[in-house]
């Protein structure tokens, strides 16, 4: 066993167990093709390759490798262990070693092995062999072209599915005709909209024999809010959509509130706002509308990577997903090195990183006005003007290389003509100044002037009760000028003298309480409006000596309103002192701490409002403390400037990648397979030319996403059934049993939030209600909003949504769904599915009259949308008649059970009637559904339950 | 010439247990597909096989940083220096350590994650235990009973000088580098179900708080859902997420649904029989409905005899709960779960055993609320014969300072930590490696935490260097080595 450790070893040493012969295969020019080349493309041609030949050498193709370097031939056939590419990989010192550390994993024994057999056995390869096409042949760097679209024929209804059938005629494919009309309408609504259609709109598209019917359908479901919801949460697994995630209150990534950009995802897909705006928005917003909050909000898709402790994750993040999500470029792979199949450098990819380095994420006061806002939200900007990037050595952020600092660009060696022009962009000052806007002022002031006003009804409350009661307590004139706040300095030695003395301390009323509260609030809004009154002579005024003159005035009434605050704080300490000793807390110690603390409080309060009234100018104020934050005046411009390269009508990936997308989500299954990857290591897709029409038709339509779902939707391919006759299926499965070319519908497994909605739907208990903050992940029982709602964050998912294989909010370009059991014990067991199906058969049983087989054809209808097959309804009849009669036994045997022992229900055979569950908190919180106590009605909901935990519920086939 | 164990595919696909995403691939099976197919539907047909010598694991965690010196690792010195600074011993070059400069600090934190200069003294005695003569400290007087078949690992050394070294631990990265799959969902992607009733990787205990990679110290991250840990409760009636009916479905009702769904599926599964994918789910719900009748069992103690409990400590409070996690984890290693993850001291935050002060009053007692429990567990496995197949791994996140930290304790110690195996083919009665003379720095036969990884996944028959998936890169030291010469 023990030479399986070989690749814990250093190499050298087992040069001759390694050299043992890799495998009994025949060596010939087959296997160069099926070893040697994967192997050397994988280990080397990064560096030695069409894209770079360091030192001169490829090893694309057998002759390449027969040629060598420039230093001399790599290859000593006659005495192969000399030969020089054995040596170099065998190296023992990792930098001499080939691939050189950092650039590669060393060849394990075996692999060493496969190259030198073959050089023993003089290097065989075939006769025609292709190099590895260099990046101005690749595919999807070329030009998007919009082919010519095949000669129609009778059988193709449209372009995408014209040229789709040539391929099919190519294979002799025969393709499947168009799914039943139930299928159908089962597929399209929920793809379009992520829920399933309900039996009247079942009853209406059956009933409607337009020839149209099915484009009416497609509108209309388009027009609903819902589809921005299905296809704003496809959108967010490609953008990274990420609520804030953290500790306790601590963020550590994402922002708070970043549910806004949600938001503006769902109601941009609904608006049907264009894809290239979409991209501009989110990457530059605050540089094309500084002041328009429903832009701003866009600029989510940047906050979302921030990083409380690192910058270099937060711009690693924002560098490697802006180029994956939007052009389809690895662009991460060149942060420690040069790219190893495309043409990035890693100086590139700092270039895309300085696009970036000046911008940060803050959140603006909220505006009166705003049509979006309550609460804050978080958004990008240019913080740092001149801020530096530095080509870290092998990625490492610890080796920068200063002094040299790299200037923002776009790769510079894509074979992409389209000029990057940055320009900077000057910002209104709303924008930079943003407390000092009209509105902000005004909301702050309003603020202000409410709390005063609400100090002043306290204190005529106060006055009344106090009058009603004891006059007398107001007796001395302390109390007045105290809760003026007149004569500051004697009032604090009147506070300190007083200070023993418990019982006068005691006697301070509320009504001088509720005094000193009012003098509060009225310094502060007058403090507030002078320091405004400061802030904006500073910022818009040139009269040096009145401006002074402005800040003296607001610094003296802050100093007095912080006066009169650290006085109210001695005030409520001194309160809450009394309120502590006169506590009727019984437990001792407890009563001991709680006055032990409020006389640190006291005592700490009294010191700060010494310190706060001091003579001691060092101990006071310097200068007021300004209202306004000013951020810069202008923005770099740079992530403008890359925007709008990304939508640049001649930009080959842009349009590529966003038809990839969408098709993918809409077919099962993408064109291009890897579909954040769009280099040289992607090989061209077989229906390039759909790819290619669909991009450029998506472009001339100015980006106009409805449309390509309109073109998607209505193609023969995808309207295709899904199973055929076994016949058919056996042939054209032979032939293409991935379904490459779309002979037929792809059964696909509803995601997540489907399986959630669809059982919320059914059980017709969907709160519908629209955008808002983020809903707490733990409440996906209880809250019955639609899942794209919930809160979705590192650590923070609802596990129903894990389980069935929901985005990871880290990355996720494509889901992967998953079958295993614990989606059957959800469906199985949550009290979701279980009161959706309670309440479901109780409606139905009772609009179906009661009636069983009519009640059957309606639950198939409305859980599985399509009617039960003749052994099915049988099969189901019997259950019910089955179950009706084991519920009847159940409940007799409850009712003499009760009779007998009462008090001890058998823990395996529950009531009938069941207890009900916890009251719940509020009444609005829903909890599970009791079973019916009729025995008819209860085998309905296990019916019903059953229907809902169907391979069907769960399919769109 | 490597020899390769050679795993057929019916094998491999059966072999998928819980973790089944390739259910569909079980249906295919009777379908003629090519081998190059085959590799490339399923990545794990890339897993290099080696003879495994363990068939499963428990993985025990001790979460906030047990301290190595007041139990594996004694270091007289301390005593000998106690109160003066390093300068003032002969050992003040440890600070000048290359090794330094392997600490990866997440943010300044003026509380913790400092290295404290003044030695602080040994708080607790050792004794040589067994004919191995192994030191373990007072406080585990039970294990010590177990040292000729522990295995000490004293040189160990990772980079997060604060908790995130609890997700380091688990998945081999850094915090700050984001979420990766753990150890024991590698281990339950690589390896085959040798029990269908049962999850393959099984959690006990409150796990790790969100401060320090909480779910994801057991998730399966780019390895799908279905290699993630299942958290499991002791409690009879609901040990299981989503595993119990609800209250008012009575067995009796719930069977007859499921029986009926089965039938009904079938049907559906007779019209498509091109649709692996009915064949999958109706595979599934009759796991998970297996599931939910077995999982009850396993935590239910009734055929345990009254000695068993007692030698748990199940019988007294301080080792109940640890006591009763144990007993479960050799029931759960008995009926062929792979993997089973315990943690120990959650406290929401960084951790019970994270001593910055008033280290003696509280190792000591948190020691003994494992000491005897873990001890039984080993010695009720070897009884049974079971140690030979299960292995046992015992960790915290670091170690703890030799210096002192608010005059009774001790900080974060990233530089140099023990952890311990037992059973699965590990030599027992030995310690391997050495911390310094300080107990600061692994200084001998260093081993980053991937090599406890890689040596626990070499126990169980699979090359750690063979875990790669397409499109996901692992860094060099992601992998680690296995530590050969512990093995047997």
């Amino acid at each position: 066993m023990h030479n399986l450790v070989m690749p814990y070893m250093p190499l050298g040493m087992f040069l001759v167990a390694a050299l043992a012969r890799s495998a009994d295969a025949q060596i010939d020019a087959g296997f160069y093709t099926s070893k040697v080349k994967p192997l050397l493309k994988e280990k080397c041609i990064a560096c030695h390759g069409p894209v770079r030949s360091e030192a001169g050498l490829r090893l694309d193709t057998a002759d390449h490798i027969k040629h060598g370097s420039s230093e001399g031939p790599i290859l000593t056939i006659d005495h192969p262990d000399d030969s020089k590419i054995l040596k170099r990989v065998l190296e023992a010192a990792p930098s001499d070693r080939m691939p050189p550390e950092g650039e590669g994993v060393a060849l394990l024994a075996e692999e060493v092995a496969v190259l030198r057999d073959w050089i023993f056995h003089r290097t065989p390869s075939p006769d025609q062999e292709e190099a590895i096409a260099g990046p101005i042949d690749h595919w999807a760097f070329q030009p998007i072209l919009k082919p010519k679209p095949p000669t129609p024929n009778a059988t193709a209804l449209s372009t995408v599915d014209g040229f789709i059938a040539i391929e099919q005629r190519e294979r002799d494919l025969t393709a499947l005709p168009e799914s039943d009309r139930l299928t159908l309408l089962r597929r399209i609504t929920l793809d379009l909209t992520g829920l399933p259609p309900t039996f009247e709109e079942i009853q209406s598209f059956l009933a409607d024999q337009d020839s149209h019917a099915y484009e009416r359908r497609v509108e209309n479901l388009l027009s609903r809010s819902s589809y921005g919801e299905r296809w704003g949460r496809h959108w967010m697994d490609v953008w990274r959509y990420s609520d804030w995630d953290g500790y306790k209150e601590e963020v550590r990534g994402s922002q708070r509130n970043i549910w806004h950009w949600r938001d503006w995802i769902i109601e941009s897909l609904n608006e049907n706002k264009p894809y290239d705006q979409m991209i501009v928005e989110m990457l530059a917003g605050d540089e094309i509308d500084p002041l328009n909050d429903r832009v701003l909000r866009a600029t989510g898709f940047l906050a979302r990577n921030f990083h409380i402790n690192n910058r270099n994750i937060w711009l690693d993040a924002t560098v490697e997903h802006t180029a994956k999500a939007f052009v389809g470029l690895t662009i991460n792979c060149a942060k420690c090195h040069d790219h190893k199949y495309d043409p990035l450098s890693q100086t590139d990819y700092y270039r895309f990183r300085a696009i970036f380095e000046p911008h940060r994420v803050r959140t603006d006061p909220v505006l009166l006005n705003s049509p979006i806002a309550k609460t804050g939200f978080p958004r990008a900007y240019d913080a740092d003007l001149s801020a530096e990037t530095y080509l870290f050595v092998r990625g490492d952020d610890k080796q920068p290389i200063k002094g040299h600092p790299i200037e923002s660009s776009i790769p510079l060696k894509l074979p992409i003509p389209i000029s990057f022009g940055v320009s900077s962009v000057p910002l209104p000052i709303a924008s930079y100044l943003p407390e000092l806007t009209l509105e902000v002022e005004r909301a702050a002031i309003e603020k202000a002037l409410k709390k005063c006003d609400e100090a002043r009804l306290a204190v005529d409350k106060s006055f009344q009760n106090q009058r009603e009661s004891d006059l007398k307590t107001i007796s001395s004139s302390e109390s007045t000028a105290l809760a003026a706040g007149l004569a500051l300095n004697e009032t604090t030695e009147k506070t300190d003298s007083r200070k023993p003395e418990a019982s006068e301390l005691r006697s301070q009323s509320d009504l001088a309480f509720e005094m000193l509260k009012l003098s509060e609030a009225e310094a502060s809004l007058t403090s507030l409006k002078l320091r405004y009154a400061a802030d904006k002579a500073k910022y818009f005024e040139g009269d040096s000596v009145a401006n002074e003159r402005l800040a003296a005035e607001a610094l003296e009434a802050e100093q007095r309103w912080k006066n009169i605050e650290s006085e109210l704080r001695v005030a409520t300490a001194t309160r809450a002192l009394r309120s502590a000793e006169q506590s009727q807390q019984k437990d001792e110690k407890k009563r001991a701490a709680a006055i032990d603390k409020a006389k640190k409080e006291l005592t700490a309060a009294e010191v700060a409002h010494k310190k706060s009234v001091a003579a001691d100018p060092s101990e006071k104020l310097k200068a007021y403390t300004p209202v306004a934050i000013s951020y810069p005046k202008e923005s770099t411009g740079r992530r403008l400037a890359l925007a709008r390269w990304i939508v640049d009508r001649q930009n080959p990936l842009t349009a590529r990648v966003a038809v990839n997308h969408i098709w993918s989500r809409h077919f099962g299954t993408p064109l291009v397979d890897n579909v954040f990857d769009f280099g040289m290591k992607t090989p061209k897709p077989e229906l390039l030319a759909v790819l290619d029409w669909l991009a450029a038709e998506f472009i001339e339509s100015g980006w106009d996403m409805k449309h390509l779902h309109r073109i998607l939707v209505g193609t023969q391919a995808y309207r295709r059934a899904s199973s055929g006759s076994p016949e058919h299926m056996a042939v054209a499965q032979r032939m293409d049993p991935d379904n490459q070319f779309y002979w037929r519908g792809n059964v696909r497994r509803l995601d997540a939030e489907e399986v959630r909605d669809s059982v919320l739907a059914v059980g017709h208990i969907l709160d519908d209600t629209k955008g808002g903050p983020d809903i707490s992940e733990d409440d996906g029982e209880k809250n019955l909003r639609r899942s794209v709602y919930f809160r979705h964050a590192y650590e923070k998912q609802m596990t129903m949504m894990v389980m069935f294989d929901a985005a990871s909010p880290n990355e996720c370009y494509r889901r992967r769904p998953s079958v295993i059991p614990q989606q059957a014990l959800v469906l199985a067991n949550s009290q979701l599915a279980r009161s959706a199906s309670r309440k479901l058969a109780l409606r139905i049983w009772k609009e179906t009259g009661q009636v069983a087989s009519e009640f059957v054809q309606r639950l198939f209808m409305e859980t599985l949308n399509r009617p039960p097959d003749e052994h099915e309804l049988d099969a189901c009849l019997s259950f019910f008649k089955e179950r009706t009669e084991k519920e009847r036994i159940e409940a007799a045997r409850y009712v003499s059970d009760a009779a007998s022992k009462p008090e001890s229900p058998k823990p395996e055979s529950p009531k009938p009637e069941s207890p009900k569950p916890e009251k719940p908190k509020s009444t609005s919180e829903p909890t599970l559904e009791p079973p019916a106590s009729d025995p008819s009605e209860r085998a309905c909901q296990s019916l019903a339950h059953v229907l809902l935990n169907h391979s069907d519920f769960v399919s769109v086939r | 010439m490597p020899t390769r164990t050679t795993f057929t595919r019916r094998q491999l696909l059966c072999d998928t247990g819980l973790g089944f995403g390739s259910l569909a691939l079980a249906a295919m099976l009777d379908q003629e597909q090519s081998q190059a197919q085959e590799s490339r539907l399923d990545p794990r047909a890339s897993i290099r096989r080696i003879a495994p010598k363990a068939k499963s694991v428990i993985w025990l965690f001790m979460i906030g940083g047990t301290s190595h010196m007041e139990s594996f690792d004694p270091k007289p010195a301390l005593n000998k220096y106690a109160g003066k600074t390093f300068a003032e011993t002969p050992y003040g070059d440890v600070l000048k350590s290359p090794y330094m400069a392997n600490e990866r600090a997440v943010a300044f934190d003026p509380n913790n994650g400092f290295v404290r200069t003044e030695v602080y003294p040994l708080q607790v005695d050792y004794r040589k235990w067994g004919q191995s003569g192994l030191e373990i400290s007072d406080w585990w007087p039970h294990l010590g009973q177990c040292a000729d078949d522990l295995c000490l690992i004293r040189s160990m050394w990772t980079e997060d000088s604060n908790h995130g070294a609890q997700l380091q631990f688990h998945t081999g990265r850094h915090r700050i580098d984001g979420f990766f799959p753990t150890i024991g969902s590698w281990v339950n992607y690589g390896l085959g179900s040798l029990n269908d009733d049962l999850p393959q990787f099984v959690v006990m205990g409150t796990p790790v708080a969100d401060c320090c990679g909480g779910v994801e110290t057991y998730r399966a991250n780019y390895l799908g859902p279905q290699y993630d840990g299942i958290p499991l409760k002791i409690d009879p009636r609901d040990p299981l997420p989503y595993a119990k009916r609800q209250p008012d479905v009575r067995r009796e009702e719930q069977e007859s649904e499921f029986d009926f769904l089965r039938r009904l599926n079938q049907m559906t599964a007779d019209a498509f029989p091109e649709d692996e994918s009915i064949r999958a789910r109706m595979k599934s719900y009759e796991l998970a409905f297996r599931m939910q009748m077995a999982v009850p069992e396993v935590v239910s103690f009734d055929k345990e005899s009254k000695q068993t409990l007692d030698s748990y400590g199940i019988d007294q409070e301080v080792t109940r709960s640890f006591g009763q996690q144990m007993l479960t984890a050799r029931r759960l290693v008995e009926r062929g779960v792979r993997f089973v993850q315990v943690y120990h001291g959650s406290n929401g935050g960084a951790g019970n055993w994270d001593a910055h002060a008033n280290l003696q009053t509280g190792h000591s007692k948190l020691c003994q609320q494992v000491d005897q429990p873990i001890a039984a567990l080993l010695k009720d496995l070897k009884q049974r014969g079971l140690l030979d197949e299960t292995l046992v791994v015992w960790a915290s996140e670091f170690g703890r300072t030799p210096g002192s930290q608010s005059s009774n304790g001790r900080d974060h110690h990233p530089y140099g930590f023990t952890v311990w195996m037992a059973g699965g083919g590990i030599r027992g009665g030995i310690a391997h490696g050495n911390t310094d003379e300080l107990g600061f720095h692994a200084v001998e036969d260093r081993h980053y935490v991937t090599d406890i990884h890689a040596t626990v996944l070499y126990q169980l028959g699979i090359e750690p260097r063979s875990l790669t998936l397409p499109g996901r890169k692992r860094l060099e030291r992601d992998y680690g080595h296995p530590i050969r010469e512990i093995m047997l």
